[in-house]
């Protein structure tokens, strides 16, 4: 999978970026050139020979600050979306082969948390756990997994009724050999599309929590808070917002990038899958003689 | 695998019915709104015999291939699969049948019964290998299987969309005769391919049974199955309305539903005073 | 009373015209279909007439042309394809020279067709009897209450068992022989004289299919609709038509009397098929059956 996923030249770029990426996020802190806390008397500075990209509102070196804040980003947002994964993807998985009473809670349970109003569930875990990046991270990992649980499921239950995991069944396959040989390859690509959009998505929450004061405290630095303070002082260094702005960007697009490369060699079944979750919104033409889409779906 | 389950399948022994149903009812739907699908079906194939099954949609005949597979559970009645009591069975159990490779089962349409992921190597292998066959050994024997199908070696490396109808058909044929089983329940077999392919896969299955191997053909038209059957079943509403060696069915069919299933099967040479006779029967089956 | 296709059955005329009285309402000349991009030809030349209360088949693979053949005789080809050669005759008139609008006069009223998969030309969420109506009210310009008593009425000529009931059900209540019959009842809503089945039997039970080509036999012997039947299996078309083409790869191999193709197959193609029936199917029983 990771060769044919490499034999792409979309692949290869997407793999690229996210090493940069990834790079950025260990070795950042040690990077950077000033002390990311340090505040100064030079506010909001143009960029110049000590400051490659200027400095804050409080005269704070803007290029430290993002490298120093590359680590807690990028891991805050690979956090929500392994929560995420775990979370949801498996009970989604599992929700098709292990019996009514498992499927039965765990529509329940996904249905809760998509009606949970986000800040308060976040704010009343936090004070249960005590504040945190990490547990702020899987608070939203937790809220994100039902978008996996349904992915998950859908694609699964498409798997699960067709002929040749019947066959499989009928020669002696294990509900474990059935998800490992013929379901996981199949629901592989859209879990990965819906991946990539949750590291986005990631960003974000994580940028937006601090706000609140939940999860990263407000001096050390984040690319979504960085984002969010520069955006008040637009008017003094309109230019600011650009570097963390294309940093998240840059993230969230080699991110997608994977996915798409993912799904297009993860073969006709999985590009299928993808195509009839967007065909589904649209109604069936009535003279059209081709069959009807095999029902797929995962709400009941 | 252990030695255990191996032990079983020797103590059926060769001379005793591969595959025996008794009083077998199978109920639908919730608790309170149950319906029969099945009712005192009673059926028993013999080592290296062909049967074929006959019903239309909703009598029952895709219900009880599932039974005997168990995919569905009987509510009264035994299933007897190569002289082993099946009816109590739990999931375990039946894994350990099934990984056994006893009982086969070869799907309508070939295109969904084969992963379009998996080479047909990957296929064909995937019974052997939960036989817990070396993968070594697996593809060798998948290698050696081929020539009886009549396909070539090189399509081993092939996905099922690569293939045309009729080697998919093969492939699935087998794929489900790799493991050597004593039954094969084939759920119309032909019906999707075209008709050089139809005869060429009715002559694949026609030395199979020469080989001893036992054959359950389900489909909804005696006559597509009536030139391959020792002996045929009707299923009519869930009821097993007529069994006999196919020629005396075919010839002096009892029951009115056999005898409009004869009258209705599309024949070369049919007269048109059938038509009439059609009528009649369909007004007594209404009744 | 006896049927038409058993007065014909001792006819052994060796060409393909039938000598009825009647003007042919379909004639196909010589046709040709083409890919559009290419030079590919896909229907290489079929050619036949049918007249009034007639019946004929077409025998053949999928990939054989013969769908082609019917939709380029019903005005609706496939965008990427266009008749190349030949001529289609509609009751008279070249269909060359239609325009639209004639074309959709001609249909329905003229000929008519039903295909293989009667769920996928419903609309699954109006009620059967609404769909004839509208069909009815489209071409007879009938009012709402005139359209309802004549859909139910089309129902019953279907000899769908409880036409009412069936008029007020939703495509999903119905069995697929039942859908089949709405759609022929549909399809000849507007008293068509011809109607084209494209393997309009074949994903149904036998005894269903048998009930319906009864019905198609019975609806052409009343009112004189000429029937095209298309099929895989030679059984079916031998049914129920006196002539006979076999198409294989777009080209007709065979082309006759019924009874002289079945009883004297020249091409082996045919001979293929009915050696199938011969060694697997009933026939088999039915000749040795008799011997013993």
């Amino acid at each position: 999978m990771v060769r044919r996923v490499l034999a792409l030249t979309s692949g290869r770029i997407a793999a690229a970026v996210l090493t940069v990426i990834a790079l950025l996020a260990l070795f950042g802190p040690w990077l950077a050139p000033l002390d990311p806390l340090a505040t100064g008397d030079n506010t909001l500075a143009a960029a110049s020979g000590t400051h490659w990209l200027g400095t804050d509102y409080l005269g704070r070196d803007v290029l430290s600050r993002l490298l120093d804040g590359s680590r807690v980003s990028v891991l805050g947002s690979l956090e929500v979306a392994l929560t995420a994964l775990v979370a949801g993807a498996l009970p989604g998985i599992l929700s098709v082969h292990w019996g009514r009473v498992f499927e039965w809670t765990t529509l329940r349970l996904a249905d809760t948390l998509v009606a949970l109003p986000f800040l308060l569930f976040a704010v009343a875990v936090v004070a249960l756990l005590g504040n945190g990046l990490t547990q702020a991270m899987l608070v939203t990992g937790v809220l994100v997994s039902p978008l996996f649980y349904r992915v998950a499921r859908a694609a699964t239950l498409a798997v699960a009724r067709s002929q040749y995991v019947e066959a499989a069944v009928v020669s002696g396959a294990s509900t474990g050999w059935i998800v490992r040989r013929h379901v996981w390859g199949k629901i592989l690509p859209p879990i990965a599309v819906a991946l990539a959009q949750t590291i986005g998505v990631g960003f974000v929450i994580v940028s937006s929590l601090t706000f609140l004061g939940i999860g990263v405290q407000p001096p050390a630095p984040t690319w979504g808070g960085l984002l969010a303070s520069d955006l008040g002082y637009l008017s003094h260094r309109p230019w600011a917002p650009v570097a963390p702005a294309l940093l998240i960007t840059a993230t969230v697009w080699a991110s997608n990038l994977l996915a798409d490369a993912i799904r297009d060699v993860s073969g006709e079944a999985g590009r299928v899958l993808l195509d009839d979750r967007g065909a589904r919104d649209g109604r069936p033409d009535r003279t059209d003689p081709a069959p009807a889409p095999a029902p797929a779906g995962g709400a009941r | 695998m252990t030695g255990g389950p191996a032990r079983t399948a020797d103590d059926a022994g060769p001379a005793g019915p591969v595959l025996e149903v008794s009083g077998l009812d199978v109920h639908y739907g919730p608790r309170h709104r149950r319906r029969p699908a099945l009712r005192g079906v009673c059926l028993s194939v013999a080592p290296g015999e062909t049967v074929g099954l006959i019903g239309e949609t909703g009598s029952g005949k895709s219900t009880l291939a599932r039974t005997v597979l168990g995919l569905v559970r009987a509510s009264a009645g035994s299933v007897v699969v190569g002289g082993e009591d099946v009816t109590r069975h739990g999931p375990r159990q039946w894994r350990a049948l099934r990984r056994r490779g006893v009982v086969q089962y070869v799907f309508q349409d070939p295109l969904r019964s084969l992963d379009p992921d998996l080479t047909v190597e990957d296929s064909l292998t995937e019974p052997l290998l939960l036989q817990g066959v070396p993968r070594e050994e697996a593809a060798e024997r998948a290698r050696a299987f081929l020539p009886r199908v009549r396909l070539h070696e090189e399509l081993l490396a092939r996905l099922p969309g690569e293939l045309s109808g009729g080697q998919r058909q093969r492939v699935a044929v087998a794929r489900a005769l790799v493991t050597g089983p004593r039954l094969v329940i084939l759920d119309e077999p032909v019906s999707a391919l075209d008709a050089a392919t139809r005869v060429q896969i009715l002559e694949i299955l026609k030395e199979l049974r020469a080989s001893g191997t036992a054959l359950v053909f389900i489909s909804h038209d005696l006559g597509s199955v009536a030139g391959v059957s020792d002996r045929v079943a009707v299923l009519h509403q869930g009821e097993l309305v007529e069994t006999g060696t196919t020629h005396d069915v075919v010839n002096h069919p009892r029951h009115p539903y056999t005898r409009l299933l004869i009258g209705s099967a599309p024949t070369l040479y049919s007269a048109p005073a059938d038509r009439a006779e059609r009528e009649a029967l369909r007004a007594l089956l209404r009744t | 009373m006896t049927t038409v296709s058993e007065g014909l059955l001792p006819r052994r005329a060796p060409g393909a015209a039938p000598d009825a009285p009647a003007p042919p309402v379909l004639s196909l000349r010589d046709v040709r279909i083409g890919d559009r991009a290419g030079d590919r030809e896909i229907v290489r030349g079929v050619s036949f007439e049918l007249a009034p209360g007639r019946a004929v088949g077409i025998v053949g693979e999928s990939g054989s042309g013969k769908t082609l053949t019917c939709r380029a005789a019903l005005g609706i080809l496939p965008a990427h394809f266009e008749v190349t050669g030949g001529s289609i005759e509609i009751d008279g008139t070249d269909i060359a020279t239609l325009n639209p609008a004639r074309w959709r006069a001609l249909r329905g009223t003229t000929i008519s067709a039903v295909f293989q998969d009667p769920a996928s030309y419903l609309n699954p969420s109006i009620r059967v009897g609404a769909q004839i109506a509208e069909a009815v009210r489209a071409k007879k310009g009938l009012r709402r209450r005139e359209a309802h008593r004549r859909a139910v009425e089309l129902l019953r000529t279907v000899r769908l068992r409880d036409p009412e009931l069936v008029h007020g059900s939703y495509p999903h209540e119905l069995s697929g022989g039942m859908l089949q019959r709405v759609l022929i009842a549909a399809a000849i809503a507007a008293g068509p004289r011809i109607l084209v089945a494209d393997e309009a039997t074949t994903a149904l039970d036998v005894t269903v299919q048998a009930e319906i080509l009864d019905m198609l036999a019975e609806l052409r012997e009343r009112t004189g609709l000429a029937l095209v039947v298309v099929s895989h299996d030679p059984a079916v078309v031998a049914r129920l038509c006196d002539e006979v083409l076999v198409l294989r790869e777009g080209e007709v191999v065979e082309q006759g009397p019924t009874h002289a193709v079945l009883h004297d197959p020249r091409h082996e193609y045919t001979r293929l098929l009915i050696a199938e029936h011969e060694q697997y199917g009933l026939d088999r029983f039915r000749t040795t059956g008799e011997d013993t």
